[in-house]
């Protein structure tokens, strides 16, 4: 169950990425860019978690897996403030 | 000193910055009563909390899958409200 979990979580940040940018390249509002940005780096860290389970199953790369993740945060959080009004 | 455990240190840093995404989300919500805010509050506190989740059940437990079908469901809450948005 947790491969398919996995892949789940994959496609849909993948696809709130997509969405998000999408929106973003309609509307010109630019909390809708860096909130597709912050998605497209939470699939990148997905992209690691597989490789990390399934790839590369006897090293650890838990780290590397949290860091696009927390870069996303970064991103989404700077958007928030710059653009929250 | 001992040097903080650099997964640690990143994954209460996640814990926390999705919690203020949470915030910022709830605090739109307040000001527009947008629902799309709502779902987005609530997604990024559910993700906030599968890292609480984490530290209680551990990465390699066989029960941390509970922890990322809860991932899944704050990623849907997200597609969901953008779907949703789109579509007023």
């Amino acid at each position: 169950m947790k491969p398919i979990v996995d892949v789940l979580c994959l496609a849909t940040s993948l696809a709130c990425a997509f969405l998000l940018l999408r929106s973003f390249r309609r509307n010109g509002v630019r909390l809708l860019m860096w909130a597709g940005l912050c998605f497209a780096l939470f699939a990148l860290g997905n992209v690691v978690l597989l490789i990390d389970e399934f790839v590369y199953a006897d090293s650890d790369l838990s780290t590397w897996r949290k860091i696009p993740m927390v870069l996303g945060v970064l991103l989404l959080v700077h958007g928030l403030v710059a653009e929250g009004e | 000193m001992t040097p903080l455990p650099l997964n640690a240190f990143l994954q209460g840093f996640l814990c926390m910055g999705q919690l203020v995404i949470a915030l910022f989300f709830a605090r739109f919500l307040r000001k527009t009563r947008d629902r799309l805010f709502l779902l987005f509050a609530l997604a990024f506190l559910i993700l906030s909390l599968t890292q609480v989740g984490f530290l209680v059940i551990g990465f390699s437990s066989e029960r941390s899958v509970f922890v990322y079908l809860a991932r899944l469901c704050a990623y849907a809450l997200i597609f969901v409200a953008i779907v949703d948005k789109n579509r007023r």
